[in-house]
């Protein structure tokens, strides 16, 4: 029997030998991509941005309360978030297929006191939703990320990113690296907004992009996905995150009773 | 100082919005991203989508490079997690099957010494078997051996952490040996 390192030998002498496909000349293609404003593989993509041109023509006045000047500006807000500006959005990792935990990629199913049992802080449920519909948990972030699923409530239409009313994610503040990403084209507005005290923002308007980081803060493509209007607060040192087709009052009023 | 600019160079260049700089990147990076994504997918046409596609994406998500990171891993998972996708998309799944150039090929026209059409023979038949192996053990073959990634490179491209690189590569070896040995002309 060969030995593995007379093995490794042989795998070594066999790469050059290889016959690989001819390497396609990207570099060109892909500077024409991104120096063109319009020009997304995908035929539902260039008709949403047909429409959130539309809508920058109409709320350029005044509507962008946040409005960095160059098409790339990361800010940090403080809640372990990046949020950049962009001219024109990336074309979203196509959602995996699945039960819906697999789909958003929330984690593994679990209930609300199996998640209290694995994370250091109270879990905080909107006292105008009531108990959740479903619960997931994973460990991405350093001291995990509970994620509250509200399949349908009276009065909340259900997202057309997400296919389910609210969604709530919450993480410790103590997560030290840039855990939330978020993406806005021209079409998405950032406000300020106060919820008992803690600072936080409201971004709606087109759907904007909203990716996460893995352990090491490293960006995690395949979570890149269109997000509905949501409300990022600091809650008293937890990051919570509220995703839904909501009005910014909704939205204020379920994080003002959060408990 | 003058000089060819550095990765890193480039990556703060490419942050500020300097797109010639990421021309740069991309050309230094292609193959690799292409052979990485031909190794997941098993398709060149796949591949070439995937690294197009990943490559764009990585543009528009500059501003999550941390400075002073490996550019290699962070490009490489952005482009693995695209060909994964496409791989994974419905009645679209190729086996990866690696070719030997035809001037290694065994019984090729040009006459060679004895020893030569045996080590020839050897690697057709090793190229084969690892062929034959799942995919996990392929990807992970071909990665370290044929890619040359590093181990934070090959867990970047295959989406697991670098500690299951280590593992996955041992047991990799371990079945490649035991066909090798089964084989009846070990």
């Amino acid at each position: 029997m060969p030995e593995i390192a007379e093995l490794e030998r042989t795998l070594d002498l066999l790469r050059e030998a290889i016959e690989w496909p001819a390497t396609p000349p990207l570099a060109g293609r892909i500077t024409a991509r991104i120096t063109a404003p319009a020009q997304a593989s995908r035929a539902w993509f260039q008709s949403r941005w047909a429409l959130a041109a539309v809508v920058v023509l109409l709320a350029i006045a005044g509507l962008i309360a946040y409005t960095p000047s160059r098409d790339a500006i990361a800010s940090w807000i403080n809640l372990h978030t990046s949020i950049t500006r962009v001219n024109q959005l990336p074309t979203p990792s196509p959602l995996p297929s699945g039960p819906l935990g697999k789909r958003l990629g929330l984690g593994e199913p679990t209930t609300l006191a199996a998640a209290q049992a694995k994370v250091g802080w109270e879990i905080l449920v909107p006292a105008t939703l009531g108990r959740p519909d479903e619960v997931y948990f994973q460990l991405d972030a350093p001291s995990g990320e509970v994620n509250l699923v509200y399949k349908s409530r009276n009065g909340l239409k259900t997202s057309g990113q997400t296919g389910v009313a609210v969604l709530i994610t919450e993480v410790s503040g103590n997560v030290d690296t840039n855990y939330f990403g978020k993406m806005l084209g021209q079409g998405t507005t950032i406000q300020d907004v106060t919820v008992n005290g803690h600072q936080g923002w409201w971004i709606s308007g087109e759907p904007h992009e909203v990716f996460f980081a893995d352990a090491n803060g490293n960006f995690r493509s395949e979570t890149l996905r269109l997000a509905s209007n949501t409300l990022l607060i600091d809650e008293g040192g937890i990051i919570v995150r509220i995703e839904g087709d909501l009005t910014k009052t909704q939205a204020l009023e379920m994080a003002a009773s959060l408990s | 100082m003058e000089g060819r600019p550095t990765d890193g160079d480039l990556f703060t260049r490419a942050q500020r919005g300097d797109k010639v700089a990421y021309e740069e990147i991309v050309r230094r990076y292609q193959e690799v991203a292409f052979r990485t994504a031909y190794v997941i997918t098993g398709s060149s046409a796949d591949a070439e989508d995937a690294a197009q596609e990943g490559l764009v994406k990585a543009y528009r998500a500059l501003a999550t490079f941390r400075t002073g990171a490996e550019p290699r891993p962070w490009l490489l998972r952005i482009v693995a997690n695209e060909a994964r996708n496409r791989a994974r998309s419905a009645g679209r799944r190729h086996q990866l099957e690696l070719r030997l150039a035809e001037r290694f090929r065994p019984g090729d026209a040009a006459p060679s010494p004895e020893a030569a059409a045996v080590a020839a023979e050897d690697r057709s038949r090793l190229l084969a078997y690892v062929n034959g192996l799942s995919e996990e053990d392929r990807q992970v073959i071909a990665s370290r051996y044929f890619l040359e990634l590093s181990g934070e490179e090959a867990a970047a491209a295959l989406g697991i952490p670098e500690g299951t690189v280590k593992s996955r590569l041992s047991r990799a070896l371990a079945r490649l040996r035991e066909r090798v040995e089964e084989s009846p002309h070990a």
